[in-house]
């Protein structure tokens, strides 16, 4: 991932000033964590942010069942604006969850579900239009493990028979529709002794003739039978488009 | 509620690997090179070191003279729990070297130092069904991308330098017995490959794909009365039954479920544009249900590589009642007979028969047995056909629940199994690994079951004497002779390799890597590589120097199947490691008179 922080980095050159007079280092870190510099380095490449409130980041305190934490983010504020989210869970093993691009169609909002393997600051970070990253922050509490335990899904019989297969719908919410979706698919993470990594890596939300509405690269920290919500703006049918790194493909027409 | 399908894996991962990839140092690997291979020693683009599948390196910095300075440079270990057999043989290109293990693992490591540049496990399922371990024999490379098959009988293409997967294609179903663990090849530019699943009734089949995107482009069924196909912008026009009909040598229905399992992959002759497979037993292992020769079962199969036509073929066991697959490799080899240069090709096969086919046209020309002990036939005929001794085949059960056991000779498990022969072009001699043993059969009764074991036979084997399995064998293939052979305690399971500097290589089980003088068979150097060594071992030239490799890690079907054989076995300790030699420079001599 090199590449995309270098990539980033250059990009930012421009902004170099607004950078500095925003003071990043001097911001007050709302959930205090000694990983937020490592991140901010490793998966921002030390771009310009605000820690911001108007990203909303809504996660149950404490983590009833670690390994299926219900997580939303919320950056309806900056609709419009927004080029890119990322989430991630700064004291997991595998900490990133997602990297959302909603394209014009789709609201900057989404809800998934996710592990953790201990107490930890969470994190969205969402890219605006300007340049800037607006960090939003949550703490959960947890027992722990979600990360490290066995699948569920695999002490099923059958699973294999299953993979893929997508449950959902989308519901109409005023001006916009909202998308439900759970894929089945055991999301191993390869933690697990003697399992190897096996999840879904990329989902693409498309319209009628295929044009992408919007993009996500997912990662192991996003749990077993993954659940994901969107927004949907105006109307007409949409599909999913869902690959994992084995190289299967799975689609799903949502009317 | 909504619909899911599954579809094949779309461009945009071909898309993503390339943005990732601008710029990447290392060239593709292209059809050129993979028929020039090895006569480039800098690089092995081939399972065989060769198209053909001669093993032979033209190298020969390392010879007899030197060999004894040879030495670890270093050491790779697969790691996690999955031990089991190893027995890839690792290519080498740009100073990477691509190999898998057991359970469907594939590595790239840095061939210079050994580190480990990207791994990909596949995610088998729980009801894998391969019969004789979950090994797996190595990768294919063709432009950017490796491929390899799984024991859930699919092909995975990896992009070369990230170790993600570019498409991957189911080629059958693992529920019916399908698995893959013999090396896909590349030929014109298709990816082809056979399937594995002999022991539960399968259909074998032999199908080409294009490399680039996993599309389909034909499909040739190994037993008599499935209809081939080649496919056109997606859709399968017939290609001719194979054998052109059912029922001509199967009786019934018994051709539906009839095996013949191409799974030891197969070799390319460039000469005669034909790809050279061999197919495995008929199922059940039960001949009295089956009457006829079950054709193409344990045979060799010359096909066309454009549409998977069969253009000949040559069955060393018809009716076969002893598991006698004819999977073994047949290799291209020309010699002067008088004058006349002869287009070769040879194989040794499972039932203890050595054969030299005319490989135009697949007709015999001699063969000889390469091992002690042959009972279960007297001799061959004029065509290569065996002379039946009857009382050697295994009685019908009738209406008992066993039919009368009988001890033949070779055991089920071959005079040699699938660990590949070398062809040396300067001695003319092949190097065979073969087995001395023998076993009691006995026939049951059998009826077909989707996805179950479909043998119809019980079975032992039994070592022929106290002291040796094993025999690694130098035979002429054109007088029959036998020039030299070498006994090792355990059965060899491990593929051969000879070189220009008069070497042999080869492993053993009790985990030495070894060489011999290919003239006279004096072993001239040994490495405990600290496990069985089933794999082929390599030679290639990097920075002006010689390099050997081979992986280590006992398993395979030898403790699986091996009755009494296992006994002797059972204290050897599995593993999974890849091991690399070297001749340093400064030791380098002139290869002296031999």
């Amino acid at each position: 991932m090199n590449w995309r922080a270098t990539f980033l980095l250059a990009c930012w050159m421009p902004w170099a000033a607004q950078a500095l007079a925003s003071e990043p280092s001097n911001q007050k870190d709302p959930v205090p964590s000694v990983m937020w510099d490592f991140y901010h380095k490793q998966l921002l490449g030390q771009a310009a942010f605000v820690f911001d409130d108007r990203v909303k980041l809504l996660a149950p305190p404490f983590a009833e069942d670690a390994r299926q934490v219900p997580l939303e983010i919320d950056a309806r504020a900056f609709s419009g604006e927004v080029v890119r989210i990322l989430a991630w869970a700064e004291l997991n093993p595998l900490p990133r969850i997602v990297d959302f691009q909603p394209g014009e169609r789709v609201l900057p909002w989404l809800s998934i579900r996710i592990r953790i393997e201990q107490a930890t600051p969470l994190r969205a970070a969402v890219l605006t239009r300007d340049g800037l990253w607006h960090v939003g922050s949550a703490l959960i509490d947890a027992a722990g493990g979600g990360c490290t335990a066995p699948s569920v899904v695999r002490t099923q019989p059958g699973w294999e028979e299953h993979l893929g297969e997508v449950l959902g719908g989308r519901y109409p919410r005023g001006d916009s529709s909202r998308l439900r979706l759970q894929v089945a698919h055991p999301m191993d993470n390869g933690l697990v002794s003697g399992i190897p990594e096996f999840f879904l890596n990329h989902a693409e939300l498309q319209g009628a003739d295929g044009q992408r509405l919007a993009s996500l690269e997912l990662y192991p920290a996003v749990s077993e039978n993954p659940n994901l919500g969107f927004d949907i703006q105006g109307p007409g049918p949409t599909r999913l488009v869902l690959q994992d790194n084995s190289g299967n493909q799975f689609e799903a027409a949502v009317p | 509620m909504t619909r899911s399908t599954r579809r094949p894996v779309f461009a945009l991962s071909l898309v993503l690997s390339a943005m990732l990839l601008a710029g990447a140092a290392h060239a593709a690997v292209s059809n050129e090179e993979i028929l020039q291979d090895p006569k480039n020693p800098q690089q092995i683009v081939t399972n065989g070191l060769g198209v053909q599948g001669q093993r032979y390196s033209p190298l020969n910095l390392l010879n007899t003279d030197n060999v004894k300075d040879l030495r670890p440079v270093w050491a790779f270990s697969f790691g996690g729990e999955k031990q089991r057999g190893q027995q890839a043989q690792p290519l080498v290109k740009d100073g990477v070297m691509y190999l898998t293990g057991s359970y469907s693992r594939v590595f790239a490591v840095d061939a210079r130092t050994g580190k480990k540049l990207w791994q990909y496990d596949a995610r088998l399922p729980d009801d894998i069904r391969p019969c004789c371990d979950v090994i797996n024999r190595g990768v294919a490379l063709y432009g950017n991308l490796v491929f390899f098959g799984t024991l859930d009988a699919k092909l995975v293409a990896l992009n070369k330098d990230t170790g993600k997967v570019v498409w991957s294609k189911k080629v059958a179903d693992h529920k019916e017995g399908y698995s893959i663990s013999a090396a896909p090849m590349i030929v014109n530019g298709k990816l082809i490959t056979g399937v594995a699943g002999g022991e539960f009734g399968v259909v074998g089949k032999i199908q080409a794909y294009n490399p680039e995107n996993g599309e389909l482009l034909w499909m040739r069924p190994t037993v008599e009365g499935h209809m081939g196909y080649v496919y056109k912008d997606g859709k399968a026009i017939e290609n001719g039954i194979s054998g052109g009909e059912a029922g001509k040598t199967w009786p019934g229905d018994l051709w539906k479920t009839g095996g013949a399992a191409p799974w030891l992959g197969g070799y390319y002759d460039p000469e005669t544009n034909l790809i050279l497979f061999g197919t495995g037993n008929p199922a059940p292992w039960n001949s009295h249900l089956r009457p006829g020769d079950n054709l193409y079962s344990s045979s060799r199969l010359a096909l066309n590589p454009d549409d998977g036509t069969i253009k000949w073929h040559f069955q060393s066991t018809p009716h076969d009642g002893w598991d006698f697959d004819g999977v073994n490799e047949l290799i291209s080899f020309n010699y002067k007979d008088g004058g006349k240069e002869v287009k070769a090709a040879a194989t040794a096969d499972r039932n203890g028969f050595f054969y030299v086919l005319d490989r135009t046209n697949g007709k015999f020309i001699r063969g000889f047995p390469f091992v002690d002990k042959i009972t279960w036939a007297t001799g061959l005929d004029k065509d290569g056909r065996p002379i039946y001794n009857e009382a050697s085949r295994p009685g019908a059960p009738g209406s008992e629940a066993k039919g009368s056991s009988v001890f033949v000779a070779p055991a089920f498990l071959g005079a040699k199994n699938w660990m590949p022969m070398a062809y040396n072009q300067d001695t003319g001699l092949f190097y065979v690994p073969s087995n001395e043993w023998g076993m009691d059969i006995w026939n049951e009764g059998i009826a077909y079951k989707k996805g179950a074991a479909f043998l119809g036979a019980g079975f032992t084997i039994k070592p022929l004497n106290e002291d040796y399995i094993g025999v690694l064998r130098a035979i002429d293939p054109v007088s029959g002779k036998e020039v030299w052979r070498h006994k090792n305690f355990a059965p060899l399971w491990g593929g051969v390799l000879t070189t220009k500097g008069n070497l042999v290589f080869t492993g053993t089980p009790e985990g030495f890597l070894q060489a011999f003088n290919a003239k006279t068979g004096d072993k001239v150097w040994e490495f405990q590589t600290g496990s069985g060594v089933l794999g082929s071992p390599v030679t290639w030239e990097m920075d002006g120097e010689q390099y050997v490799s081979v992986v280590s890690g006992w398993g395979g079907a030898v403790p699986l199947w091996g009755g009494e054989v296992a006994k002797r076995v059972k204290d050897f300790n599995q593993g999974g490691m890849l091991w690399t030699f070297k001749l340093p420079k400064q030791l380098q001599t002139a290869s002296a008179s031999r």
